[in-house]
């Protein structure tokens, strides 16, 4: 016989079905034509089919006390019957708890009576409008916040003012926007 | 566990190789699998899992007693035999059929290795695919394969030398 003879591992994985198709075929063949390998192959399903053998001789029941046992600890572990009552509740306790909480943040918050419409200090905006405009770093006339707000302050006329200042076209209105 | 509970003790005393252990093995393990029955994967084998959970309690075990306990046989790490050189069976095969061989088989199983014995257990009494091995096992197909190749060669040898005794 010329080609190798066949690895006990190969036989192994063979026996349990566990090769590839053509591994499988190539085993397969091999056996057919070499007694040795055969002889090895059937030492190998000898030893599996005795301890299948052995293993039935040795059969045992589950013993009862082993269930007992088992039934005994889960009843132990699970909690009393008050206890799974309350956890049963639980859930039930949290949301109300949880609704109430809602309502008396509702009400207590403005959200529950809202006041007035919001008023708009249209001071405030034209100052502070007309304050970002007049810091623009890129004007000629460099900060004109404080004098515009000085000026306000003086109860001078605005439009006038920044007529001044910045020329007949520039209006207050022209700074705010409104005017194009 | 009363569908599973004789597979499972069962597989507990091939483990452990006595009634005791493989008692409290057992309740372990169907403790086990009552509390973590949400982590069950429907469409798997519920068996399997069982022996997966048996699987990793046993070597808890083993860990716990680690002192106490030792392996006589060392881990299989060599490489593989190759073609043409392995030894070829001593005894022929029909001698060995003829003989009474629980006891010499019980004898031998319990020389071998932990993880030995487990997968020469998974593969060939419960027969179990490599791929299903490595999962109750924790280890991949090659680990399988290889401890089985090794165990497998183990066993015979060690069968091969308790006939050889009893004569």
């Amino acid at each position: 016989m010329n080609s190798p003879h066949i690895t006990a591992g190969l036989l192994v994985d063979y026996i349990h079905r566990e090769l590839a198709p053509e591994d499988d075929a190539l085993v397969y063949a091999h056996l057919a034509e070499c007694p040795d390998c055969r002889r090895e192959q059937q030492a190998e399903v000898w030893l599996t089919e005795a301890l299948r053998g052995a293993a039935r001789a040795e059969e045992f029941e589950l013993p009862p006390a082993i269930v007992a046992r088992v039934r005994q600890s889960v009843r132990s572990a699970r909690p009393a019957p008050l206890e799974r009552l309350r956890a049963f509740l639980r859930p039930a306790g949290a949301v109300a708890a949880a609704a109430v909480l809602a309502a008396g943040a509702f009400f207590v918050s403005p959200l529950g009576h809202p006041a007035s419409p919001p008023m708009v200090d249209a001071r405030y905006y034209f100052e502070a409008h007309a304050a970002q405009q007049a810091d623009n770093p890129f004007s000629e006339h460099g900060s004109g916040a404080a004098a515009i707000e000085s000026s306000m302050v003086e109860g001078q006329d605005e439009a006038g003012t920044l007529a001044d200042r910045y020329g007949s076209g520039f209006t207050a209105p022209t700074l705010l926007g409104i005017v194009p | 566990m009363q569908k599973y509970g004789k597979a499972t003790y069962n597989f507990a005393y091939r483990l452990t190789g006595n009634e005791a252990d493989a008692s409290d093995l057992a309740q372990e393990a169907f403790i086990r699998v009552y509390r973590a029955w949400r982590s069950f994967q429907p469409g798997t084998s519920f068996l399997s899992w069982i022996y997966r959970i048996v699987t990793n309690l046993h070597r808890d075990e083993l860990r716990r007693r680690k002192g106490r306990f030792h392996e006589e046989i060392p881990e299989d790490n060599a490489p593989q035999e190759f073609a043409g050189q392995r030894p070829l069976a001593v005894t022929p095969i029909e001698e060995y059929v003829e003989r009474q061989l629980g006891e010499p088989l019980s004898r031998a199983l319990a020389e071998l290795s932990t993880d030995q014995r487990q997968v020469i257990i998974l593969a060939d009494l419960e027969e179990y695919s490599y791929q299903e091995i490595a999962d109750i096992m924790g280890c991949s197909i090659g680990t399988v394969r290889s401890r089985l190749h090794r165990a497998r060669a183990l066993l015979r040898r060690l069968v091969e030398r308790a006939q050889r005794q009893q004569h």
